[in-house]
């Protein structure tokens, strides 16, 4: 027997509706459908309409956030309703509150136009405190966009009363203790320090001339995929750091470096990165300077 | 004279729509987008390369199609420089696959996200019935929506907001059995549009080329038509018969405009960008974010009807010799589409050498790089040009002209756009609604 559904309203600040479209991507979404229900989506004719959710008192369970956010109402605004009248009143009502997207969560792209006046919910960048000071009851879940998984595994552990533990960005260890680099299947390339030569080959490290930031980006994209088939780093794309509260860096497709030298993975001391890297330098490994599939033998 | 305010809803967000009324019919209606996001300012200063990562984000729907229109520029800049980039047919049909993929999955959503539970509504005396989330058509179509995107995702990572592409070709490297499982997937997605879509195989549907066949099927379609014929809409929403696709498609030769069927060809350099009835022209006396695309000074509709009628399907030209530019042919004409991009992109799978090379890279570094480029692609919605001009690889202005600015203009009473000259003359705000989101209207695309 199903337990009773859990009921989510969707709303979105300064937007793509990127992360709507990847919460549409999600695979088991009839399953999803019998454990929570929708009631306010921007996008779909749903039960109920914005003037509905908005002139409504009814509590429920879900708020989830989609977009950064800003009081300028002549940037953005929704059936005339400021970001004030809509995110103050609808929090009150919501049991718990999740800000899909680097958007929502930092500011993210639409932040760089104006950092003043245009924040996430509970973080302006890389600083606390954004549209809010503070809350008790929000995650982030970061991204550009978020994965649909993400969303749907937080809102099932929310639901079910499991504790979340969180980072220093209110984002769910589960996902965000994982970084791109881990799963990437040009690891052993990382490893022997052997670079990818240009665009186009299945070869070679992105990390150190094609601005890969897989090794400092928190999230499990090559453990559960995008699409469910791939990732940037498999169709030998750098990762752009799309889950970081500096989203979009500048010079994306450059590896910044410092003396010739590239930042050390997170975590990880320049002493004991370097000192690895300059061992694993020494040595020239036949086996991955070929392509991997050679013909001549 | 009375006026009235009415909001649009479900079109990728909102637009008000604020309607002069005589004798009990839209006499004019102004077309207003109240949100701005600069992300045309924002790129200014970055390196050129930025760009591909930051123009998918414009919008979350048709992400592959901005990166697709950014690296046309991109390397158009290469081309004004002194280099011609020579990119290698199977980056080319890996891009154009990627393209296909996204409009597909357009067209699918659009149909059973956007149209069709509207339509329900209109033919439900206004009162709705649970439709999505709730009846097993709407998590048919979620799958394919799903099944399709992974076929792309195959190659470009993931989607939204991929990036695959890069100056001299693809980043990817696709092994045969990659392209195997995105032809099997493809297929798949084949099976679901013959079922539900076309009642019909899909060679079948492509041979098919007039009207009562598409009606006489057994499909959503079907269903669909039968409620625009039942409630006038094969009269209402019609333009100016005037259509224009500036983006490359293998299904005509060259950028083409048609008035009527009559097709001419087209130079993306003859497109400008009004700023007429905007904030950034006058603050106090403009009424919206959006820009108007005209073409010589004058409008054209862009979208699938306008790639058909100038590729001269003949399924479209009969729904257009008797229903003219209405919905039901910008409706019909979406649809339809889904199996010509099906069928195309089968075609480029079967025959993608993986042996060529994915990516020149450029011979003139980037820091060095000063020019200007233009790119056109045909997106879901319409043709979509990126204009750039770079100075020693630093961005120093960046131009986005959607599909839905050409679309969605403000003209004036006198010269009406596209959307304003289909609303005038209609005589209630639920047909005027339908009328507007036949168009496939995007608004976060509108303001970018």
């Amino acid at each position: 027997m199903r337990r009773k559904k859990s009921s989510i309203v969707w709303i979105q600040g300064i937007t793509c509706n990127g992360d709507s479209h990847s919460f549409y991507n999600y695979e088991s979404m009839k399953s999803f459908s019998k454990d929570f229900e929708m009631l306010y989506h921007p996008l779909l004719l749903l039960k109920k309409s914005f003037q509905e959710i908005i002139e409504g008192e009814d509590a429920f369970d879900f708020l989830i956030i989609e977009g950064a956010l800003s009081k300028d109402k002549s940037i953005i605004e929704r059936f005339g309703y400021g970001m004030e009248d809509i995110v103050d009143a609808l929090s009150k009502r919501a049991k718990h509150i999740i800000c899909a997207g680097s958007c929502a969560c930092y500011g993210g792209v639409f932040r760089l136009r104006d950092e003043k006046s245009i924040f996430g919910l509970l973080f302006s960048g890389k600083q606390k405190g954004g549209y809010w000071k503070d809350s008790s009851n929000v995650i982030n879940l970061s991204g550009c966009p978020v994965h649909p998984s993400w969303i749907v595994d937080t809102l099932y552990a929310l639901k079910e009363n499991k504790k979340v533990i969180t980072d220093e960005f209110l984002r769910p260890k589960e996902i965000y203790a994982y970084l791109a680099h881990h799963g990437c299947i040009r690891n052993e390339y990382f490893e022997w320090k052997v670079d990818c030569k240009g665009f186009g080959h299945k070869e070679g490290c992105l990390f150190y001339e094609q601005g890969c930031l897989g090794p400092m980006t928190h999230a499990n994209c090559n453990k559960i995929l995008w699409n469910n088939v791939s990732s940037k780093t498999r169709v030998g794309s750098p990762c752009v750091g799309c889950t970081e509260f500096d989203f979009p860096r500048k010079s994306l497709y450059e590896t910044q470096t410092n003396m010739s030298l590239p930042q050390a993975p997170v975590g990880i001391s320049k002493r004991a990165y370097y000192a690895l890297a300059g061992v694993a330098k020494g040595f020239k490994i036949e086996r991955l300077e070929k392509r991997l599939m050679d013909e001549d033998n | 004279m009375k006026i009235t305010k009415e909001i649009v809803e479900r079109i990728e967000g909102e637009a008000v729509l604020e309607l002069e009324w005589e004798k009990n019919k839209i006499n004019f209606a102004k077309i207003k987008f109240f949100n701005y996001r600069g992300l045309e300012q924002i790129m200014v200063s970055r390196p050129l390369y930025d760009a591909l990562v930051i123009t998918p984000r414009v919008c979350g729907i048709c992400s592959s199609a901005h990166a697709n229109a950014s690296i046309l520029a991109i390397e158009d800049c290469y081309t004004s420089f002194g280099e011609n980039l020579n990119i290698s047919a199977k980056a080319k049909a890996i891009r154009e696959i990627v393209l296909n993929i996204e409009k597909i999955h357009n067209h699918i959503k659009w149909y059973y996200f956007t149209i069709l539970p509207e339509l329900k509504k209109i033919d439900n005396n206004g009162k709705k019935t649970a439709y999505a989330f709730a009846q097993k058509e709407w998590f048919e179509a979620q799958k394919a929506i799903v099944t399709i995107l992974k076929a792309g995702s195959i190659f470009s990572g993931q989607w939204p907001h991929a990036s695959f592409l890069m100056a001299g070709g693809v980043t990817c490297d696709p092994l045969r059995s990659d392209v195997t499982q995105a032809q099997n997937i493809v297929d798949e997605v084949i099976d679901f549009c013959e079922e539900h879509i076309f009642g019909m195989s899909l060679s079948e549907f492509l041979g098919i080329d007039s009207s009562i066949q598409i009606m006489g099927s057994n499909s959503s379609l079907s269903d669909g038509m039968d409620i625009l014929m039942r409630h006038g809409f094969d009269s209402i929403g019609r333009s100016f018969d005037k259509f224009i696709a500036l983006g490359e498609s293998y299904m005509y030769d060259e950028a083409s405009k048609a008035v009527k069927t009559t097709v001419v060809k087209a130079d993306v350099k003859f497109v400008s960008e009004s700023l007429e009835h905007t904030f950034f022209e006058s603050k106090a006396n403009g009424y919206t974010y959006s820009k108007s695309a005209m073409y010589k000074k004058n409008y054209f509709e862009v979208g699938p009807m306008a790639r058909l009628i100038i590729g001269k399907d003949p399924l479209i030209r009969d729904f257009h010799r008797r229903f003219k530019d209405s919905v039901v042919t910008r409706v019909v004409s979406r649809v339809a589409e889904i199996a010509h991009l099906l069928n195309r992109t089968q075609y480029l799978l079967r025959h993608l050498d993986i042996s060529q090379v994915s990516c020149k890279k450029p011979k003139i570094h980037l820091k060095v790089l000063s020019g200007e480029g233009v790119g056109a692609v045909e997106g879901a919605r319409g043709s979509l040009i990126h204009r750039v001009r770079v100075k020693e690889g630093i961005i120093k202005e960046y131009d986005i002209i959607t599909p839905t600015v050409w679309n969605l203009g403000n003209g004036s009473q006198e010269n009406p756009s596209i959307a304003q000259e289909a609303i005038i003359g209609i005589d209630s705000i639920s047909k005027a609604d339908i009328v507007f989101k036949s168009f496939d209207v995007c608004s976060v695309c509108t303001t970018q």
